[in-house]
Protein backbone atom coordinates (compact mmCIF):
# COMPACT_ATOMS: atom_id res chain seq x y z
CA UNK A 1 0.00 0.00 0.00
CA UNK A 2 1.86 3.13 -1.21
CA UNK A 3 0.97 6.54 0.07
CA UNK A 4 0.79 8.08 -3.37
CA UNK A 5 -0.79 7.78 -5.86
CA UNK A 6 -2.86 4.87 -4.60
CA UNK A 7 -3.82 6.22 -1.19
CA UNK A 8 -7.32 7.68 -1.24
CA UNK A 9 -6.73 9.77 1.89
CA UNK A 10 -3.74 11.60 0.52
CA UNK A 11 -5.76 12.42 -2.60
CA UNK A 12 -8.51 13.87 -0.46
CA UNK A 13 -5.98 15.79 1.58
CA UNK A 14 -4.49 17.16 -1.64
CA UNK A 15 -7.86 18.43 -2.87
CA UNK A 16 -8.66 19.99 0.49
CA UNK A 17 -5.38 21.86 0.32
CA UNK A 18 -5.96 22.87 -3.28
CA UNK A 19 -9.37 24.17 -2.29
CA UNK A 20 -7.83 26.17 0.55
CA UNK A 21 -5.30 27.69 -1.82
CA UNK A 22 -8.00 28.64 -4.33
CA UNK A 23 -10.08 30.03 -1.50
CA UNK A 24 -7.06 32.05 -0.31
CA UNK A 25 -6.70 33.73 -3.68
CA UNK A 26 -10.34 34.10 -4.65
CA UNK A 27 -11.81 35.33 -1.38
CA UNK A 28 -10.32 38.86 -1.51
CA UNK A 29 -11.50 39.17 -5.13
CA UNK A 30 -15.09 39.18 -3.94
CA UNK A 31 -14.54 42.70 -2.64
CA UNK A 32 -14.88 45.47 -5.20
CA UNK A 33 -12.20 47.59 -3.52
CA UNK A 34 -9.66 44.77 -3.85
CA UNK A 35 -10.52 44.36 -7.53
CA UNK A 36 -10.03 48.09 -8.08
CA UNK A 37 -6.77 48.06 -6.10
CA UNK A 38 -5.40 45.15 -8.13
CA UNK A 39 -6.29 46.58 -11.54
CA UNK A 40 -5.07 50.10 -10.77
CA UNK A 41 -2.00 48.96 -8.84
CA UNK A 42 -0.89 46.59 -11.58
CA UNK A 43 -1.30 49.13 -14.37
CA UNK A 44 0.37 52.01 -12.50
CA UNK A 45 3.11 49.62 -11.34
CA UNK A 46 3.69 48.56 -14.95
CA UNK A 47 4.08 52.15 -16.09
CA UNK A 48 6.53 52.89 -13.25
CA UNK A 49 8.51 49.74 -14.09
CA UNK A 50 8.79 50.65 -17.78
CA UNK A 51 9.94 54.18 -16.97
CA UNK A 52 12.37 52.86 -14.35
CA UNK A 53 14.27 51.00 -17.09
CA UNK A 54 14.82 54.25 -18.97
CA UNK A 55 15.81 56.03 -15.74
CA UNK A 56 18.40 53.37 -14.88
CA UNK A 57 19.87 53.60 -18.37
CA UNK A 58 20.07 57.36 -18.23
CA UNK A 59 21.42 57.36 -14.65
CA UNK A 60 18.63 59.61 -13.47
CA UNK A 61 17.40 57.48 -10.58
CA UNK A 62 16.84 60.37 -8.22
CA UNK A 63 14.75 62.42 -10.60
CA UNK A 64 11.72 60.50 -9.34
CA UNK A 65 12.60 61.64 -5.83
CA UNK A 66 12.70 65.27 -7.02
CA UNK A 67 9.44 65.28 -8.98
CA UNK A 68 7.49 63.31 -6.39
CA UNK A 69 8.20 65.79 -3.59
CA UNK A 70 7.72 68.68 -5.99
CA UNK A 71 4.05 67.91 -6.63
CA UNK A 72 2.85 68.96 -3.17
CA UNK A 73 2.41 72.74 -3.68
CA UNK A 74 0.51 72.04 -6.89
CA UNK A 75 -1.93 69.79 -5.05
CA UNK A 76 -2.65 72.50 -2.47
CA UNK A 77 -2.93 75.33 -5.02
CA UNK A 78 -5.17 73.30 -7.32
CA UNK A 79 -7.44 72.66 -4.37
CA UNK A 80 -7.46 76.37 -3.50
CA UNK A 81 -8.42 77.46 -7.02
CA UNK A 82 -10.81 74.59 -7.67
CA UNK A 83 -8.69 73.06 -10.44
CA UNK A 84 -8.22 69.31 -10.92
CA UNK A 85 -5.75 68.06 -8.28
CA UNK A 86 -3.91 65.86 -10.78
CA UNK A 87 -3.36 68.81 -13.11
CA UNK A 88 -1.90 70.96 -10.34
CA UNK A 89 0.37 68.16 -9.21
CA UNK A 90 1.59 67.59 -12.77
CA UNK A 91 2.45 71.24 -13.40
CA UNK A 92 4.15 71.63 -10.04
CA UNK A 93 6.26 68.47 -10.44
CA UNK A 94 7.33 69.55 -13.89
CA UNK A 95 8.23 73.06 -12.66
CA UNK A 96 10.36 71.51 -9.91
CA UNK A 97 12.39 69.41 -12.30
CA UNK A 98 12.78 72.26 -14.82
CA UNK A 99 13.90 74.50 -11.94
CA UNK A 100 16.54 71.93 -11.01
CA UNK A 101 17.85 71.98 -14.56
CA UNK A 102 18.02 75.77 -14.56
CA UNK A 103 19.73 76.15 -11.17
CA UNK A 104 22.26 73.49 -12.15
CA UNK A 105 23.18 75.48 -15.24
CA UNK A 106 23.58 78.70 -13.30
CA UNK A 107 25.72 77.64 -10.32
CA UNK A 108 28.77 75.61 -9.44
CA UNK A 109 26.77 73.44 -7.04
CA UNK A 110 26.64 69.72 -7.89
CA UNK A 111 23.53 68.22 -9.44
CA UNK A 112 22.46 66.01 -6.52
CA UNK A 113 22.81 68.96 -4.15
CA UNK A 114 20.63 71.10 -6.42
CA UNK A 115 18.04 68.33 -6.55
CA UNK A 116 18.01 68.16 -2.75
CA UNK A 117 17.68 71.93 -2.33
CA UNK A 118 14.85 72.44 -4.79
CA UNK A 119 12.66 69.46 -4.01
CA UNK A 120 12.75 70.19 -0.29
CA UNK A 121 11.95 73.83 -1.06
CA UNK A 122 8.93 72.81 -3.11
CA UNK A 123 7.85 70.30 -0.49
CA UNK A 124 8.15 72.88 2.29
CA UNK A 125 6.02 75.39 0.37
CA UNK A 126 3.45 72.66 -0.17
CA UNK A 127 3.50 71.79 3.52
CA UNK A 128 2.84 75.39 4.53
CA UNK A 129 0.03 75.71 1.99
CA UNK A 130 -1.60 72.48 3.14
CA UNK A 131 -1.39 73.58 6.76
CA UNK A 132 -2.91 76.98 5.92
CA UNK A 133 -5.68 76.00 3.51
CA UNK A 134 -8.78 74.55 5.07
CA UNK A 135 -9.18 71.51 2.91
CA UNK A 136 -10.00 67.87 2.89
CA UNK A 137 -6.56 67.02 1.49
CA UNK A 138 -5.23 64.15 3.57
CA UNK A 139 -1.49 64.72 3.69
CA UNK A 140 -0.88 61.17 4.88
CA UNK A 141 -2.80 59.81 1.87
CA UNK A 142 -0.62 61.84 -0.46
CA UNK A 143 2.54 60.70 1.31
CA UNK A 144 1.66 57.02 1.58
CA UNK A 145 -1.13 56.50 -0.96
CA UNK A 146 -4.37 54.68 -0.37
CA UNK A 147 -4.53 51.91 -2.93
CA UNK A 148 -7.29 50.05 -1.10
CA UNK A 149 -9.40 53.20 -0.91
CA UNK A 150 -9.45 54.10 -4.60
CA UNK A 151 -12.87 55.09 -5.91
CA UNK A 152 -14.26 53.96 -9.25
CA UNK A 153 -13.93 57.50 -10.64
CA UNK A 154 -10.27 57.71 -9.54
CA UNK A 155 -9.65 54.33 -11.10
CA UNK A 156 -10.98 55.48 -14.47
CA UNK A 157 -8.77 58.55 -14.37
CA UNK A 158 -5.65 56.62 -13.35
CA UNK A 159 -6.21 53.94 -15.98
CA UNK A 160 -6.48 56.61 -18.66
CA UNK A 161 -3.27 58.32 -17.54
CA UNK A 162 -1.37 55.05 -17.25
CA UNK A 163 -2.67 53.79 -20.57
CA UNK A 164 -1.74 57.08 -22.23
CA UNK A 165 1.82 56.95 -20.90
CA UNK A 166 2.24 53.33 -22.01
CA UNK A 167 1.02 54.11 -25.54
CA UNK A 168 3.36 57.10 -25.89
CA UNK A 169 6.31 55.05 -24.60
CA UNK A 170 5.52 52.20 -27.00
CA UNK A 171 5.22 54.55 -29.99
CA UNK A 172 8.38 56.46 -29.10
CA UNK A 173 10.35 53.54 -27.63
CA UNK A 174 13.20 53.60 -30.18
CA UNK A 175 13.75 57.33 -29.88
CA UNK A 176 13.58 57.35 -26.08
CA UNK A 177 15.97 54.39 -25.90
CA UNK A 178 18.48 56.15 -28.13
CA UNK A 179 18.08 59.35 -26.12
CA UNK A 180 18.89 57.46 -22.91
CA UNK A 181 21.75 55.38 -24.30
CA UNK A 182 23.54 58.01 -26.31
CA UNK A 183 22.08 61.49 -26.58
CA UNK A 184 24.90 62.71 -28.85
CA UNK A 185 24.22 60.00 -31.39
CA UNK A 186 20.49 60.72 -31.19
CA UNK A 187 21.22 64.35 -31.99
CA UNK A 188 23.51 63.46 -34.85
CA UNK A 189 20.81 61.42 -36.62
CA UNK A 190 18.42 64.35 -36.41
CA UNK A 191 16.31 63.55 -33.35
CA UNK A 192 15.23 66.50 -31.25
CA UNK A 193 17.00 65.69 -27.99
CA UNK A 194 15.46 68.66 -26.25
CA UNK A 195 11.98 67.59 -27.31
CA UNK A 196 12.60 64.01 -26.16
CA UNK A 197 13.96 65.28 -22.84
CA UNK A 198 10.83 67.33 -22.25
CA UNK A 199 8.59 64.46 -23.36
CA UNK A 200 10.33 62.12 -20.96
CA UNK A 201 9.99 64.56 -18.05
CA UNK A 202 6.29 64.97 -18.84
CA UNK A 203 5.76 61.20 -18.90
CA UNK A 204 7.62 60.85 -15.61
CA UNK A 205 5.59 63.61 -13.94
CA UNK A 206 2.33 62.09 -15.17
CA UNK A 207 3.39 58.69 -13.86
CA UNK A 208 4.22 60.13 -10.44
CA UNK A 209 0.94 62.01 -10.32
CA UNK A 210 -0.90 58.77 -11.03
CA UNK A 211 1.14 56.95 -8.37
CA UNK A 212 0.30 59.63 -5.81
CA UNK A 213 -3.09 57.96 -5.37
CA UNK A 214 -1.77 54.41 -5.28
CA UNK A 215 1.51 54.15 -3.36
CA UNK A 216 2.03 57.79 -2.39
CA UNK A 217 4.82 60.20 -3.26
CA UNK A 218 7.50 58.69 -1.04
CA UNK A 219 7.35 55.08 -2.10
CA UNK A 220 6.89 55.89 -5.78
CA UNK A 221 10.63 56.59 -5.66
CA UNK A 222 11.15 52.86 -5.11
CA UNK A 223 8.69 51.94 -7.86
CA UNK A 224 10.73 54.11 -10.24
CA UNK A 225 14.09 52.51 -9.35
CA UNK A 226 13.80 48.94 -8.07
CA UNK A 227 12.16 47.11 -11.01
CA UNK A 228 14.57 48.60 -13.53
CA UNK A 229 17.56 47.94 -11.27
CA UNK A 230 16.50 44.33 -10.72
CA UNK A 231 16.08 43.77 -14.44
CA UNK A 232 19.39 45.48 -15.17
CA UNK A 233 21.19 42.91 -13.04
CA UNK A 234 19.53 40.07 -14.95
CA UNK A 235 19.99 40.96 -18.59
CA UNK A 236 22.01 43.07 -20.98
CA UNK A 237 19.24 43.51 -23.54
CA UNK A 238 16.87 46.42 -23.22
CA UNK A 239 13.71 44.72 -24.49
CA UNK A 240 14.18 41.86 -22.01
CA UNK A 241 14.87 44.40 -19.29
CA UNK A 242 11.48 46.02 -19.95
CA UNK A 243 9.67 42.68 -19.65
CA UNK A 244 11.53 41.60 -16.53
CA UNK A 245 10.96 44.93 -14.80
CA UNK A 246 7.26 44.82 -15.63
CA UNK A 247 7.05 41.23 -14.40
CA UNK A 248 8.60 41.97 -11.00
CA UNK A 249 6.44 45.07 -10.60
CA UNK A 250 3.21 43.21 -11.39
CA UNK A 251 4.02 40.26 -9.12
CA UNK A 252 5.05 42.63 -6.30
CA UNK A 253 1.86 44.63 -6.63
CA UNK A 254 -0.41 41.56 -6.55
CA UNK A 255 1.55 40.03 -3.66
CA UNK A 256 1.49 43.34 -1.81
CA UNK A 257 -2.27 43.79 -2.16
CA UNK A 258 -3.00 40.21 -1.02
CA UNK A 259 -0.60 40.36 1.91
CA UNK A 260 -1.96 43.70 3.06
CA UNK A 261 -5.49 42.28 2.86
CA UNK A 262 -4.63 39.33 5.10
CA UNK A 263 -2.25 41.10 7.50
CA UNK A 264 -4.12 44.39 7.56
CA UNK A 265 -0.83 46.21 6.96
CA UNK A 266 0.31 49.12 4.81
CA UNK A 267 -0.28 48.24 1.12
CA UNK A 268 2.29 50.56 -0.38
CA UNK A 269 4.90 49.49 2.18
CA UNK A 270 4.36 45.82 1.34
CA UNK A 271 4.51 46.38 -2.43
CA UNK A 272 7.85 48.15 -2.05
CA UNK A 273 9.13 45.46 0.32
CA UNK A 274 8.29 42.77 -2.26
CA UNK A 275 10.13 44.76 -4.91
CA UNK A 276 13.11 45.10 -2.60
CA UNK A 277 12.92 41.34 -1.99
CA UNK A 278 13.10 40.70 -5.74
CA UNK A 279 16.08 43.02 -5.95
CA UNK A 280 17.87 41.32 -3.07
CA UNK A 281 17.24 37.85 -4.50
CA UNK A 282 18.58 38.99 -7.86
CA UNK A 283 21.59 40.57 -6.23
CA UNK A 284 22.42 37.27 -4.55
CA UNK A 285 21.45 34.73 -7.22
CA UNK A 286 21.55 36.47 -10.61
CA UNK A 287 23.21 34.02 -13.04
CA UNK A 288 25.73 36.50 -14.42
CA UNK A 289 26.24 39.18 -11.81
CA UNK A 290 25.03 37.48 -8.61
CA UNK A 291 26.94 37.70 -5.34
CA UNK A 292 26.53 34.06 -4.30
CA UNK A 293 26.61 32.67 -7.84
CA UNK A 294 29.77 34.71 -8.39
CA UNK A 295 31.43 33.22 -5.32
CA UNK A 296 30.36 29.76 -6.41
CA UNK A 297 31.82 30.28 -9.87
CA UNK A 298 35.09 31.53 -8.44
CA UNK A 299 35.29 28.40 -6.29
CA UNK A 300 34.62 26.07 -9.25
CA UNK A 301 36.07 27.72 -12.33
CA UNK A 302 34.59 25.70 -15.19
CA UNK B 1 4.01 99.66 22.10
CA UNK B 2 1.15 97.39 21.16
CA UNK B 3 3.12 96.20 18.17
CA UNK B 4 6.22 95.63 20.28
CA UNK B 5 4.23 93.57 22.75
CA UNK B 6 2.98 91.42 19.93
CA UNK B 7 6.49 90.90 18.63
CA UNK B 8 7.84 89.65 21.94
CA UNK B 9 4.75 87.64 22.77
CA UNK B 10 6.19 84.30 21.56
CA UNK B 11 9.11 84.71 23.97
CA UNK B 12 6.74 84.65 26.93
CA UNK B 13 5.80 81.05 26.32
CA UNK B 14 7.94 78.25 27.55
CA UNK B 15 7.32 75.99 24.55
CA UNK B 16 8.23 78.76 22.09
CA UNK B 17 11.52 79.51 23.84
CA UNK B 18 12.25 75.79 23.90
CA UNK B 19 11.36 75.39 20.20
CA UNK B 20 13.61 78.28 19.15
CA UNK B 21 16.52 77.06 21.27
CA UNK B 22 16.29 73.44 20.11
CA UNK B 23 15.72 74.56 16.54
CA UNK B 24 18.79 76.76 16.58
CA UNK B 25 20.96 73.98 18.04
CA UNK B 26 19.77 71.36 15.55
CA UNK B 27 20.02 73.82 12.67
CA UNK B 28 23.58 74.72 13.63
CA UNK B 29 24.77 71.11 13.81
CA UNK B 30 23.07 70.07 10.57
CA UNK B 31 24.44 73.12 8.79
CA UNK B 32 28.02 72.41 9.86
CA UNK B 33 27.65 68.80 8.70
CA UNK B 34 26.14 69.98 5.42
CA UNK B 35 29.44 71.68 4.54
CA UNK B 36 31.23 68.33 4.63
CA UNK B 37 28.43 66.67 2.69
CA UNK B 38 28.53 69.34 -0.01
CA UNK B 39 32.27 69.01 -0.25
CA UNK B 40 32.22 65.24 -0.44
CA UNK B 41 29.32 65.15 -2.92
CA UNK B 42 27.23 63.06 -0.55
CA UNK B 43 24.20 65.31 -0.57
CA UNK B 44 21.78 62.44 -0.94
CA UNK B 45 23.10 60.46 1.97
CA UNK B 46 21.08 62.76 4.23
CA UNK B 47 17.99 61.96 2.18
CA UNK B 48 18.68 58.25 2.56
CA UNK B 49 19.40 58.39 6.29
CA UNK B 50 16.38 60.47 7.18
CA UNK B 51 14.05 57.90 5.64
CA UNK B 52 16.02 54.84 6.65
CA UNK B 53 15.85 55.53 10.37
CA UNK B 54 12.05 55.22 10.44
CA UNK B 55 11.97 51.42 11.04
CA UNK B 56 14.44 51.92 13.89
CA UNK B 57 12.15 54.42 15.55
CA UNK B 58 9.11 52.16 15.14
CA UNK B 59 10.95 49.10 16.46
CA UNK B 60 12.29 51.09 19.39
CA UNK B 61 8.79 52.14 20.32
CA UNK B 62 7.43 48.59 19.95
CA UNK B 63 10.11 47.26 22.33
CA UNK B 64 10.04 50.45 24.41
CA UNK B 65 13.69 51.12 23.79
CA UNK B 66 15.43 54.41 23.16
CA UNK B 67 14.30 56.13 19.94
CA UNK B 68 17.71 57.61 19.39
CA UNK B 69 19.39 54.23 19.70
CA UNK B 70 16.89 52.58 17.33
CA UNK B 71 17.20 55.33 14.76
CA UNK B 72 20.97 55.32 15.03
CA UNK B 73 21.25 51.55 14.46
CA UNK B 74 18.81 51.64 11.53
CA UNK B 75 20.73 54.53 9.99
CA UNK B 76 24.05 52.73 10.26
CA UNK B 77 22.55 49.48 8.92
CA UNK B 78 21.20 51.31 5.89
CA UNK B 79 24.58 52.86 5.10
CA UNK B 80 26.21 49.45 5.50
CA UNK B 81 23.55 48.06 3.15
CA UNK B 82 24.19 50.80 0.59
CA UNK B 83 27.93 50.10 0.73
CA UNK B 84 27.46 46.36 0.35
CA UNK B 85 24.99 46.56 -2.54
CA UNK B 86 27.21 49.05 -4.33
CA UNK B 87 30.27 46.84 -3.96
CA UNK B 88 28.58 43.78 -5.45
CA UNK B 89 26.45 45.21 -8.24
CA UNK B 90 27.06 47.25 -11.35
CA UNK B 91 24.43 49.85 -10.45
CA UNK B 92 25.16 53.51 -10.03
CA UNK B 93 25.37 54.78 -6.47
CA UNK B 94 22.25 56.93 -6.62
CA UNK B 95 20.13 53.98 -7.76
CA UNK B 96 21.50 51.87 -4.89
CA UNK B 97 20.78 54.63 -2.37
CA UNK B 98 17.24 54.94 -3.72
CA UNK B 99 16.53 51.21 -3.46
CA UNK B 100 17.97 50.74 0.02
CA UNK B 101 16.40 53.75 1.71
CA UNK B 102 12.96 53.16 0.24
CA UNK B 103 13.13 49.51 1.34
CA UNK B 104 13.99 50.57 4.89
CA UNK B 105 11.26 53.16 4.84
CA UNK B 106 8.72 50.65 3.53
CA UNK B 107 9.69 48.27 6.32
CA UNK B 108 9.05 51.04 8.84
CA UNK B 109 5.68 51.76 7.30
CA UNK B 110 4.63 48.09 7.39
CA UNK B 111 5.79 47.69 10.99
CA UNK B 112 3.90 50.83 11.95
CA UNK B 113 0.72 49.52 10.32
CA UNK B 114 1.07 46.17 12.14
CA UNK B 115 1.47 47.93 15.51
CA UNK B 116 -0.77 50.95 15.03
CA UNK B 117 -0.55 52.49 18.47
CA UNK B 118 3.22 52.90 18.61
CA UNK B 119 4.38 56.21 17.16
CA UNK B 120 2.63 59.06 15.45
CA UNK B 121 3.73 58.75 11.83
CA UNK B 122 2.79 62.36 11.15
CA UNK B 123 5.29 63.58 13.75
CA UNK B 124 8.05 61.46 12.22
CA UNK B 125 7.32 62.68 8.71
CA UNK B 126 6.68 66.34 9.43
CA UNK B 127 8.29 66.97 12.81
CA UNK B 128 6.77 68.68 15.79
CA UNK B 129 9.16 71.40 16.91
CA UNK B 130 6.58 73.46 18.78
CA UNK B 131 5.31 70.45 20.68
CA UNK B 132 8.66 68.95 21.62
CA UNK B 133 8.74 67.40 25.08
CA UNK B 134 11.30 68.39 27.74
CA UNK B 135 13.04 65.02 27.52
CA UNK B 136 13.32 65.19 23.73
CA UNK B 137 14.55 68.76 23.90
CA UNK B 138 17.33 67.83 26.31
CA UNK B 139 18.20 64.85 24.12
CA UNK B 140 18.42 67.07 21.02
CA UNK B 141 20.64 69.58 22.83
CA UNK B 142 22.96 66.86 24.14
CA UNK B 143 23.22 65.19 20.73
CA UNK B 144 23.84 68.58 19.16
CA UNK B 145 26.56 69.51 21.63
CA UNK B 146 28.35 66.15 21.33
CA UNK B 147 28.23 66.17 17.53
CA UNK B 148 29.40 69.75 17.30
CA UNK B 149 32.18 69.12 19.81
CA UNK B 150 33.53 66.13 17.87
CA UNK B 151 33.37 68.05 14.60
CA UNK B 152 35.21 71.03 16.05
CA UNK B 153 37.96 68.80 17.42
CA UNK B 154 38.30 66.76 14.23
CA UNK B 155 37.39 69.27 11.53
CA UNK B 156 40.83 69.48 9.94
CA UNK B 157 41.04 65.71 9.54
CA UNK B 158 37.48 65.56 8.29
CA UNK B 159 38.10 68.34 5.79
CA UNK B 160 41.14 66.59 4.41
CA UNK B 161 39.19 63.33 4.28
CA UNK B 162 36.44 65.01 2.27
CA UNK B 163 38.73 66.90 -0.09
CA UNK B 164 41.31 64.23 -0.74
CA UNK B 165 41.04 60.87 1.04
CA UNK B 166 44.25 59.56 -0.55
CA UNK B 167 46.28 62.45 0.75
CA UNK B 168 44.66 62.04 4.17
CA UNK B 169 45.68 58.39 4.22
CA UNK B 170 49.23 59.21 3.21
CA UNK B 171 49.43 61.65 6.11
CA UNK B 172 48.66 58.77 8.47
CA UNK B 173 45.03 59.66 9.16
CA UNK B 174 42.85 56.63 9.72
CA UNK B 175 40.27 57.26 6.97
CA UNK B 176 38.09 54.19 7.54
CA UNK B 177 37.69 55.20 11.14
CA UNK B 178 36.91 58.79 10.11
CA UNK B 179 34.37 57.53 7.59
CA UNK B 180 32.44 55.61 10.22
CA UNK B 181 32.72 58.43 12.70
CA UNK B 182 31.28 60.79 10.13
CA UNK B 183 28.39 58.46 9.34
CA UNK B 184 27.67 58.07 13.06
CA UNK B 185 27.63 61.86 13.53
CA UNK B 186 25.37 62.21 10.52
CA UNK B 187 22.94 59.61 11.88
CA UNK B 188 22.88 61.35 15.26
CA UNK B 189 22.22 64.75 13.70
CA UNK B 190 19.48 63.27 11.52
CA UNK B 191 17.77 61.80 14.57
CA UNK B 192 17.84 65.15 16.31
CA UNK B 193 16.62 67.02 13.24
CA UNK B 194 13.84 64.51 12.69
CA UNK B 195 12.09 65.81 15.79
CA UNK B 196 12.42 69.37 14.62
CA UNK B 197 11.42 69.30 10.96
CA UNK B 198 10.53 65.67 10.16
CA UNK B 199 11.90 63.04 7.79
CA UNK B 200 10.85 64.80 4.58
CA UNK B 201 12.67 68.03 5.32
CA UNK B 202 15.81 66.90 7.20
CA UNK B 203 17.38 66.61 3.76
CA UNK B 204 17.13 70.36 3.34
CA UNK B 205 18.82 71.07 6.68
CA UNK B 206 21.67 68.77 5.61
CA UNK B 207 22.16 70.27 2.15
CA UNK B 208 20.93 73.81 1.74
CA UNK B 209 23.05 75.78 4.29
CA UNK B 210 26.27 74.15 3.05
CA UNK B 211 25.40 74.78 -0.58
CA UNK B 212 24.53 78.42 0.16
CA UNK B 213 27.82 78.96 1.97
CA UNK B 214 29.65 77.24 -0.87
CA UNK B 215 28.37 79.96 -3.21
CA UNK B 216 29.51 82.71 -0.86
CA UNK B 217 33.09 81.75 -0.08
CA UNK B 218 36.03 79.63 -1.22
CA UNK B 219 37.47 79.03 2.24
CA UNK B 220 36.27 76.07 4.21
CA UNK B 221 36.43 77.59 7.69
CA UNK B 222 34.36 80.58 6.54
CA UNK B 223 31.96 78.20 4.83
CA UNK B 224 31.35 76.39 8.13
CA UNK B 225 30.74 79.64 9.98
CA UNK B 226 28.39 81.02 7.32
CA UNK B 227 26.45 77.78 7.05
CA UNK B 228 26.22 77.48 10.84
CA UNK B 229 24.86 81.00 11.22
CA UNK B 230 22.36 80.42 8.46
CA UNK B 231 21.21 77.09 9.88
CA UNK B 232 20.80 78.36 13.43
CA UNK B 233 19.08 81.61 12.42
CA UNK B 234 16.64 80.08 9.94
CA UNK B 235 15.54 77.45 12.48
CA UNK B 236 15.02 79.93 15.32
CA UNK B 237 13.34 82.51 13.08
CA UNK B 238 11.27 79.79 11.42
CA UNK B 239 9.92 78.65 14.77
CA UNK B 240 9.24 82.31 15.67
CA UNK B 241 7.36 82.99 12.44
CA UNK B 242 5.33 79.82 12.75
CA UNK B 243 3.81 81.30 15.92
CA UNK B 244 2.31 84.15 13.87
CA UNK B 245 1.63 82.23 10.69
CA UNK B 246 0.05 79.28 12.47
CA UNK B 247 1.68 77.03 9.87
CA UNK B 248 4.09 74.09 9.87
CA UNK B 249 7.36 75.17 11.54
CA UNK B 250 9.41 72.67 9.52
CA UNK B 251 7.96 74.02 6.30
CA UNK B 252 8.75 77.64 7.19
CA UNK B 253 12.32 76.79 8.21
CA UNK B 254 13.03 75.05 4.92
CA UNK B 255 11.36 77.75 2.84
CA UNK B 256 13.60 80.32 4.58
CA UNK B 257 16.69 78.23 3.83
CA UNK B 258 15.72 77.76 0.19
CA UNK B 259 15.00 81.49 -0.18
CA UNK B 260 18.45 82.35 1.18
CA UNK B 261 20.01 79.88 -1.24
CA UNK B 262 18.19 81.50 -4.16
CA UNK B 263 19.30 84.97 -3.02
CA UNK B 264 22.90 83.76 -2.76
CA UNK B 265 22.60 82.23 -6.21
CA UNK B 266 21.61 85.60 -7.64
CA UNK B 267 23.72 88.01 -5.62
CA UNK B 268 26.78 86.11 -4.34
CA UNK B 269 29.85 88.36 -4.75
CA UNK B 270 31.88 85.97 -6.87
CA UNK B 271 29.82 82.94 -7.85
CA UNK B 272 26.41 84.63 -8.16
CA UNK B 273 24.59 84.88 -11.47
CA UNK B 274 24.76 88.70 -11.52
CA UNK B 275 28.43 88.80 -10.56
CA UNK B 276 29.36 86.38 -13.31
CA UNK B 277 27.30 88.27 -15.85
CA UNK B 278 29.11 91.46 -14.87
CA UNK B 279 32.44 89.65 -15.17
CA UNK B 280 31.62 88.43 -18.69
CA UNK B 281 30.56 91.95 -19.73
CA UNK B 282 33.74 93.45 -18.30
CA UNK B 283 35.96 91.01 -20.11
CA UNK B 284 34.06 91.68 -23.35
CA UNK B 285 34.58 95.44 -22.89
CA UNK B 286 38.21 94.80 -22.19
CA UNK B 287 38.67 92.89 -25.41
CA UNK B 288 36.75 95.43 -27.47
Amino acid sequence: MGFWPGDEWSKIRFFIMLDAVIQFFSMPLEYAFIQRALVTGVLVGTVCAVLSCFLILKGWSLLGDAISHGVLPGVALAYLFGLPILFGAFVSGLLCVLGIGWVKQQTRVKEDTVIGILFTGFFAVGLILVSKIESDIHLMHILFGSLLGISAADMGQLLMIAGGILIVVLVKQRDLQLFCFDADYARSIGLSVRGLHLLFLCLLSLCIVASMKTVGIILVIAMLISPGATAYLLTDRFDRMLWLATGTAVVSTVAGVYTSFYLDASTSGLIVLFQAGFFLATLLFSPKHGWITGKFQRMNPA
Amino acid sequence: MEFWNQLIEPFQYDFMRKAMLVGAAVGLVCAVLSCFLTLKGWALLGDALSHAIVPGVVLASIFQGSFVMGAFVAGLLSTLGIGWVKSCSRLREDAVIGIVFTAFFALGLVLRSLFPSTVDLKNIMLGNLLGISDGDAVQCLVIGAVTLGIILIKWRDLRLFCFDPKHARSMGIHTTWLYWMFLALLSLATVAALQAVGACLVVAMLITPGATAYLLTDRFDRMMVLAGIQGALTCAVGAYISWFAQASAGGIIVVLQTAIFLLAMLFAPKHGILARRRMVENSLLHHA
